[in-house]
């Protein structure tokens, strides 16, 4: 749809991976990793949305997006798959480490909880800790991503608390959706009431995600060097079209449109599903893209000539 | 700290042996790590030289990867596809020694024996000088490359005027005050690049020397320098003639070392000839008795540097005089129009220079007294190798020698290329007081000869260096240049002409293509082995023994070459090689005394060369280390070298009591002898011979490229870094993987206004267009070039995929250079490196640039990887 | 205690990569793969520009952001200060990676490995005995050649440099060439602002 390659990047007069001082790019995350970030925070927001809900078709799928999709594309992105158990090692430390913790109490929980739900497994004494052991986990889940970018100093763009509330909540955002458009699909939300909030709170998010973003660019614009490279890349240079188009308008405008202005129906839900998705996809997507490291050491900065 | 194996290379169980480098024509000392399994895996700078100290530059790093390369050349091979060209497969096949010795003796012997003229020898490596020498076997002296006449053409014979050595320097143990014209000294490339940039650099920061460089394109140096001044193109010696100017307008000349020391007060004549008494002895006037006395009479109370007299009738003026008169028309408003740079900065460099030369001070280094002008004027090829080379070369040494700065401590130095002996000295007393000119710095001249003898018209340069860029200009006009003769057969070693000379390329294809038979001794293909009938994979440097010193700036000695494992492949020593053919020839005994001559053994018997044995790489290379020093080849295994810093005796001043060359009327005489040889011979084309560039002072003639050129507004030039110096390196992994990410060496060079005014962008496709040829390219705007010069990195000029390591750009640079007389030095034979050019924004990618083995998709790939 | 740490030259520096090439000789790296290289920056305006050539290394950061978001605790720090990879531990997460303001983290992948330095598949005696000491996906990066620092010598880059534009020492000593050099030249810690405490410095 749109092109992300970095090729035009020395054209624009970045260093890339060139032996010239300047921006360089990071690509040691890139689109398996965003691919996985996007199935953790989806699954993990459909996840924690449906268990308040108490509504099974989204709790299995959320757990589906996150136990099979995540874990695949982690798998896929990491360098020596075999070892990855060995992340659970650092959780004192790491974000990533206290991620994996968050996977396994979700899914493992959110399994049991299902078990139950349906076999009964649990005895009642356990089903409540089950029930919030796997709703901390899904939180967990739906955060840390974020915080992991929001940690890295090295990459000014991320380097903001904004980050895992932009986890938050395109991660609930995603949630509200797909449980509107498994409503649509025939799996039915309890009550009225419910559909009721699930529609407000897709509205609210909706802003909110909306806010977030523009907070995000702005701070980008203002901040660091490294981060102010990234507000251009996303704004003005060869990752401006996806960005603008992709994330904000077919992302967020257009959803946002239909819900404030249009009749709920089956059709403009799927869209507002639809778009929305492929809007966060490539949120997750352009943000690796444009984490920008600043230059090494600016000799114009540090030694006057 | 652990017991565990370790996985640095140094460090894994091995040896380590002494050896030098081969990555480019010069020898740094290294050691080598070879693992207990026989794999070389580390090669360094050996810490014990004074040479290089423990240093090797990212050449010699990568040499490992030179040693390992699967395309090297692996046993004798027989081209089976007739037709030649560059990216068509010769379809080599793997022959026997004996059937690719046979053959090539077999056909060699078929032309020699009909006309020895008929054979064109590519002889070049560099660390086997005694290898160049082997057409001489077979009466022959054509040549057939550049090395010689690209870079050094004025640049050999003028060091050999003024200092009597091949190369020069500037004398980095004392200099204050560094003028880098045109030259990577000290920081990217020439003499012992890795050695001098080390004392360069200590220079810079512990003495906090000064360093200006001039140029058009801010190179390392220019990076470095305290000032960089961009020059336009080929107007170096305009700068230069400025600075006199300024020198001798505001008195601020060594006036002492210039009546004491050099030839400036000698009488010259109207006719260009020192007038002379009736013993041949040269006038001077005194000016103290105000009568012409012979340079040597002791009366003379005040040596004349100016002034106009008449001596037995002749009308006569100091050279000195001369050169002043010359200088009227140099003014630095003058000089400036035409090189762009302020007349103010051309004075200022100016006075800045004489008062770091500090005229007047001296020195005492063991025991003698010495002038110190710790100012130097250091200049190579980027300032000299135009069509006025000569007067290029004798402008920047007379800056020099207007502050005394010429071989004293501190100032402009000549190097010797290769004393060949511990006591040899390189200095013998010329006519009347003066230091003999010793022009012929690579071997004596053939001599004048008509018909020409040589294809590259060698014979009509009695003061220059092979030009074998005119090869294809006498190929393609035989009937012009009266060519009795029509070679057909190559002998190349370790040259690779078809990527070096300049000119065009088709041109030179079709000259290879006319060969009978072309037979290549190297070790990887290049652009003209791809043209051989038989290839002679020769031994690498990780594998032979050699014995060498190639013009190393501070230091002198052998350096030891010595295999460090067993050839890896079915190959040959190049001694072994031309040993056989030799043989073969029924010339081996021809052979054996031409080494003797020119490796210096024939003046002790124990070294002499029995004439009938076959004498091969270590033997030769024992000779020489005993040679230099007495030493056997086992104290050289066990030492690595013989290197110490050059002794100050043969450093600074060697010729103390004779006077140098500020006029050079040997210049005059050898026209004036050509213009008689070729007038009795009735050489066709003598009149249309360059006869001005025949001049024994400097003048500010225009080079032709300086001329108005019309459409061609720009100046192309090309230039190397420390990582692409010398020969081939951009097979190399290792090479190649830092410099296509170099954004010096990844795009044409425009300055960022020139671009703007002419509507160009970064990254813009552009034909880059000539008189005489066209390259293709990428822009890469820049505000370090002076904004009339478009720079091309030698990175580029890669045409093809012969070797599939390569990556190949969109042309050669040197497609675009003249090849002909008209931009030739008829003096020392210097080939112009600059060319006017055009732009033109191309919306298409032009069909050299197609495809992914070229290097802007390779360089493009890295910079994303 | 001992703190190994490097001081660069700028003033020394040419540029040349002498040390890069250096660095993956001794390290047998893969093609694309380093763990020192050194930048060129241009900056001014014609006929005023400078270019400056920066060498960069890992900055064996005292609080090393790599170190800390490690997962799998494959990173850590000697007691002299080398910040070292376990490639037996690393999982190739690249966390490390993003974490580095300095870019000095580079993941071995299988192909660079495997394709060799020619690119033809086949790999040279050198890479034959050399490639061993990678494990494919993992992260990896300089370690001030630890090996060559504990038997007494210099790490490759710092011997084979032309200008000794890099110097490597002991921090803690004061004493010592790098301390001095800090002291007397004012050394700078690149980008401070990232909180990493670098042992490496530049001096001008």
């Amino acid at each position: 749809m749109f092109d992300v390659s970095l090729k035009n990047v020395l054209r624009l007069g970045y260093a890339g991976r060139t032996f010239k001082s300047g921006y360089r790019f990071q690509n040691y995350w890139d689109t398996p990793m965003a691919t996985a970030f996007f199935c953790g925070e989806t699954g993990a927001g459909l996840f924690i949305l449906s268990m308040l809900l108490n509504f099974m078709p989204g709790i299995i799928l959320g757990l589906l997006i996150t136990g099979v999709g995540k874990t695949f594309f982690h798998l896929t992105h990491m360098g020596v798959p075999s070892k990855s158990w060995r992340a659970i090692l650092r959780p004192d430390r790491s974000w990533i480490s206290r991620g994996l913790w968050g996977i396994i109490f979700f899914v493992g929980f959110g399994s049991l909880h299902v078990l139950d739900q349906i076999f009964g497994v649990v005895p009642d004494q356990l089903a409540k800790p089950v029930y919030l052991l796997a709703i901390a986990g899904a939180m967990m889940v739906v955060v840390y991503q974020g915080f992991a970018m929001s940690h890295s100093t090295a990459i000014s763009f991320w380097n903001t608390g904004l980050m895992p509330v932009s986890s938050m909540l395109y991660g609930f955002l995603a949630g509200s959706s797909l449980v509107m458009a498994l409503n649509a699909l025939g799996f039915d939300v309890a009550d009225a009431g419910q559909f009721a909030m699930v529609i407000t709170g897709q509205k609210i998010l909706m802003v909110a995600v909306l806010m977030t973003v523009l907070s995000l660019l702005h701070n980008a614009k203002h901040g660091a060097k490294g981060a102010h490279q990234s507000y251009l890349l996303l704004t003005k240079d060869f990752l401006s079209k996806p960005f603008l188009i992709g994330v904000m308008g077919i992302g967020i405008i257009i959803p946002l449109a239909i819900l404030l202005f249009a009749p709920v129906n089956f059709i403009t839900t799927m869209t507002v599903t639809g778009t929305m998705l492929v809007g966060f996809y490539l949120y997750r997507i352009l943000v690796f893209k444009a984490g920008v490291l600043d230059p090494i050491l600016s000799p114009a900065d540090i030694f006057k000539r | 700290m652990n017991n565990q194996t370790p996985v640095q290379n140094s460090m894994k169980a091995g040896t380590w042996k002494k050896s030098s480098c081969k990555m480019c024509i010069h020898s740094c000392n290294t050691i080598v790590h070879v693992t207990d399994d026989g794999v070389i895996n580390k090669i360094e700078g050996d810490p014990d030289s004074p040479s290089n100290m423990g240093r090797l530059c990212p050449k010699g790093n990568a040499a490992i990867m030179r040693h390992y390369d699967p395309s090297r050349f692996k046993t004798p091979l027989k081209r089976t596809n007739p037709e030649k060209g560059p990216g068509i497969d010769p379809m080599w096949e793997p022959i026997s020694w004996e059937e690719a010795m046979e053959t090539t003796i077999r056909e060699l012997k078929k032309s020699v024996d009909e006309d020895p003229r008929k054979l064109l020898p590519s002889i070049a490596d560099f660390q086997k000088l005694y290898l160049w020498a082997w057409p001489l076997v077979v009466g022959n002296s054509n040549y057939f490359s550049t090395a010689g006449s690209f870079c050094g053409g004025g640049y050999h014979p003028m060091n050999g005027f003024i200092h009597s050595a091949f190369a020069a320097a500037n004398d980095v143990n004392y200099c204050n005050y560094w003028i880098n014209n045109g030259s990577g000294d000290g920081f990217s490339s020439h003499l012992h690049t890795a050695a001098q940039a080390f004392h360069v650099a200590n220079a810079r920061v512990d003495r906090n020397m000064r360093v200006v460089c001039i140029e058009p394109r801010l190179s390392i140096g220019g990076a470095k320098a305290e000032e960089w001044i961009p020059i336009k193109p080929a107007s170096d010696r305009h700068f230069a003639l400025g600075m006199c100017h300024a020198l001798i307008d505001e008195g601020l000349c060594d006036y002492e070392t210039l009546k004491k020391d050099t030839n400036a007060p000698y009488l010259v004549g109207d006719d260009g000839y020192f007038v002379r008494n009736g013993d041949g002895k040269i006038y001077v006037w005194d000016g103290k008795d105000n009568k012409a006395k012979s340079y040597d009479d002791k009366t003379i109370g005040e040596f004349s540097l100016e002034g106009s007299y008449e001596v037995n009738g002749k009308k006569c003026k100091p050279a000195f005089q001369r050169f002043k008169d010359i200088l009227k028309e140099c003014t630095p408003e003058q000089m400036s129009e035409i090189t762009t740079v302020p007349a103010a900065t051309i004075r200022r460099i100016a006075r800045e220079f004489s008062k770091a030369a500090q005229i007047g001070s001296t020195i005492t280094i063991e025991d003698r007294t010495l002038p110190l002008r710790p100012a130097g004027y250091n200049y190579y090829r980027g300032a000299h190798a135009h069509k006025y080379s000569t007067q290029s070369n004798h402008a920047f040494k007379l800056v020099n020698m207007l502050v005394g700065s010429i071989d004293v401590p501190g100032g402009h130095v000549g190097a010797t290329l290769d004393d060949q002996k511990i006591d040899n000295g390189h200095v013998a007393e010329g006519d009347s007081g003066q230091l003999l000119g010793t022009p012929h710095q690579l071997g004596p001249h053939p001599g004048f000869s008509f018909p020409p003898d040589n294809m590259d018209l060698m014979s009509y340069f009695p003061l220059g260096v092979h030009p074998g860029h005119l090869n294809v200009e006498v190929w393609k006009n035989p009937e012009k240049y009266n060519l009795e003769f029509k070679p057909d057969v190559m002998l190349i070693c370790h040259s690779n002409p078809i990527w070096s000379l300049p000119g065009n390329r088709g041109d030179w294809f079709d000259i290879m293509r006319s060969m009978r038979f072309i037979v290549s001794i190297d070790i990887i293909p290049n652009d003209t082995n791809i043209f051989a009938d038989i290839i002679l994979p020769g031994h690498d440097a990780l594998e032979s023994w050699n014995m060498t010193m190639i013009e190393p700036p501070q230091t002198e000695g052998m350096c030891l070459r010595q295999p460090m494992t067993e050839p890896l492949y079915d190959t040959r020593s190049e001694e072994d090689i031309f040993n056989d053919i030799s043989e073969g020839l029924g010339l081996l005994e021809v052979w054996n005394s031409v080494l003797n001559i020119v490796n210096g053994f024939e003046e002790n018997s124990n070294l002499k060369l029995e004439l009938d044995k076959k004498h091969g790489d270590k033997e030769i290379a024992r000779r020489k280390g005993l040679n230099w020093n007495g030493k056997d080849l086992d104290w050289y295994i066990e030492h690595g070298h013989s290197v110490t810093p050059r002794r100050p005796d043969k450093w600074y001043k060697p010729w103390d009591g004779l006077r140098l060359l500020f006029y050079i009327e040997d210049i005059v005489r050898e026209r004036d002898n050509l213009k008689q040889a070729m007038e009795k011979a009735k050489v066709p084309i003598r009149d249309e011979w360059h006869w001005e560039d025949y001049q024994p002072l400097p003048t500010p003639m225009l080079e032709p490229v300086l001329r108005d050129n019309g459409e061609y507004d720009l100046y192309a030039i090309t230039f190397k870094d420390i990582q692409l110096n010398f020969g081939e390196s951009l097979s190399n992994p290792w090479i190649k993987d830092i410099v296509y990410r170099d954004p010096v060496h990844t795009a044409l060079q425009l300055n960022k206004k020139t671009a703007a005014e002419k509507g160009l962008k970064e990254g813009d496709l552009v034909l880059v267009e000539s008189k005489y040829g066209k390259i293709y390219g990428r822009l890469g705007l820049t505000e370090g070039i002076h904004p009339e010069t478009i720079g091309v990195s030698n990175s580029l000029s890669r045409m093809m995929a012969q070797n599939s390591g390569v990556p190949y750009g969109g042309g050669h640079f040197n497609d675009m250079l003249p090849s002909d007389l008209e931009n030739t030095d008829a003096c020392s034979a210097q080939c112009e490196s600059v060319c006017r050019v055009k732009l033109t924004k191309l919306d298409h990618i032009p069909d050299e640039l197609k495809g992914e083995g070229s290097l802007y998709a390779y360089s493009d790939r890295k910079a994303m990887q | 205690m001992t703190s190994y740490g490097m001081v660069f030259d700028v003033k020394r520096c040419i540029g040349c990569n002498a040390c890069t090439v250096a660095c993956k000789q001794e390290n047998s790296l893969p093609d694309g793969v380093f763990f020192t290289r050194t930048l060129s920056a241009e900056s001014g305006s014609y006929p005023n520009v400078s270019r400056t050539y920066l060498p960069t290394i890992c900055n064996h950061c005292e609080d090393a952001p790599c170190e800390k978001v490690c997962p799998s605790g494959a990173t850590y720090t000697r007691d002299d200060g080398i910040v070292m990879v376990d490639a037996k531990k690393c999982i190739g997460c690249g966390s490390c990676a993003v974490a580095c303001p300095y870019d000095m983290r580079t993941q071995i992948e299988e192909t660079q490995v495997k394709g060799g330095l020619f690119g033809d598949g086949q790999l040279t005696p050198f890479e034959e005995q050399g490639y061993s000491r990678f494990e494919c996906g993992t992260f990896t990066k300089c370690d001030f050649c630890s090996e060559r620092v504990d038997a007494g010598k210099q790490p490759a880059c710092v011997a084979t440099c032309p200008t000794d534009a890099r110097i490597f020492g002991d921090l803690d000593d004061p004493d010592s060439k790098v301390s001095r050099l800090i002291r007397d030249r004012m050394g700078r810690q690149p980008l401070p602002e990232k909180n990493t405490r670098p042992k490496v410095f530049y001096i001008e």
